[in-house]
């Protein structure tokens, strides 16, 4: 660490600098996540694809930012990889429960890292962001995890 | 210092307040294109203040924000022509060594207090009596 990351560090809440040694030092399968140099709330996220979904080969980036008030509030997190799933939109917004309502400061980065990247094996079209991905999968299924791997070759390639 | 948010969740966050509505609607913004992951390019609209030669005219800016922003302010053209101090006739550049929010930018400020100073500013004593082009015509 260089001065200014030492500074950046010292005001930072302890619970955000133990999470983030954690991240780095017993990073989850198939996930990292590591702060960027000039500011250490916002993580690079990288998540691979998971074995027998239609994302499987491919490598997602991902941002993450962790608001004034975490944990009380959630952190913020949006796919920078553009994704065929039918719970993220064109922006790479995502519709998790736990980045809403559901969030509970007992959660952490990890967690929420790992629900992503559960909710890439399990797609769920009835609680849609992307509602004509989420009609595309309740009407043609096979189709739709054709497209989401042809997007996973196109877009998600490291 | 305090907690630095970063642009693109900044923008996400411009965004859902510009899509919920703010205010009493004089200003408004949106982002161009859906698709566009790097919400780089946005439209914003002012309705021109009445008792001013701009009243009852709806202006269209073309807004964008760099890599960069909010460190760096923004670039705005109007769309619609229009005569005001700060806009340079040539292409509807809003000139930010006229535009003082814009010239002496701070990470505070936000697409809706630069549309909504450009409000008042058509409204300011050298501007509001400033005879117009005809209504309908825009830049190129």
């Amino acid at each position: 660490m260089n001065s200014a990351q030492e500074a950046q560090a010292a005001q930072l809440p302890r619970r955000i600098i133990k999470e983030t040694q954690r991240l780095l030092s017993e990073p989850a399968p198939g996930i990292s996540a590591s702060p960027s140099e000039d500011n250490l709330r916002y993580f690079n996220v990288m998540i691979l694809g998971p074995s027998q979904s239609p994302y499987e080969g491919g490598v997602f980036k991902l941002e993450l930012f962790l608001p004034e008030d975490y944990p009380m509030a959630p952190p913020k997190v949006r796919f920078l990889t553009k994704i065929y799933h039918p719970n993220v939109d064109k922006l790479g917004r995502i519709c998790l429960d736990i980045l809403k309502d559901k969030w509970s400061p007992a959660l952490q980065i990890r967690t929420v890292l790992l629900s992503i990247q559960a909710l890439l094996s399990a797609p769920n079209p009835d609680d849609p962001l992307a509602d004509n991905v989420a009609q595309h999968w309740k009407s043609d299924e096979p189709g739709a995890i054709r497209t989401a791997r042809d997007w996973t070759l196109r877009f998600a390639q490291s | 210092m305090g907690v630095v948010v970063p642009r693109n969740f900044r923008l996400l966050e411009e965004l859902e307040r510009g899509e919920k509505g703010f205010g009493d609607g004089t200003v408004s913004y949106g982002m161009d294109d859906a698709d566009d992951m790097q919400m780089k390019s946005w439209t914003g609209t002012i309705i021109g203040p009445p008792g001013t030669a701009h009243d009852g005219r709806i202006y269209t800016l073309r807004i964008q924000c760099g890599n960069n922003y909010p460190d760096q302010a923004p670039l705005l053209w109007f769309r619609s022509k229009i005569n005001l101090a700060c806009v340079d006739q040539r292409d509807g550049r809003v000139d930010p060594s006229k535009f003082p929010m814009l010239g002496q930018w701070r990470r505070e400020h936000t697409l809706e207090t630069v549309l909504t100073e450009l409000r008042r500013d058509m409204a300011s004593a050298m501007n509001k009596r400033l005879q117009q082009p005809p209504e309908g015509l825009t830049y190129n």
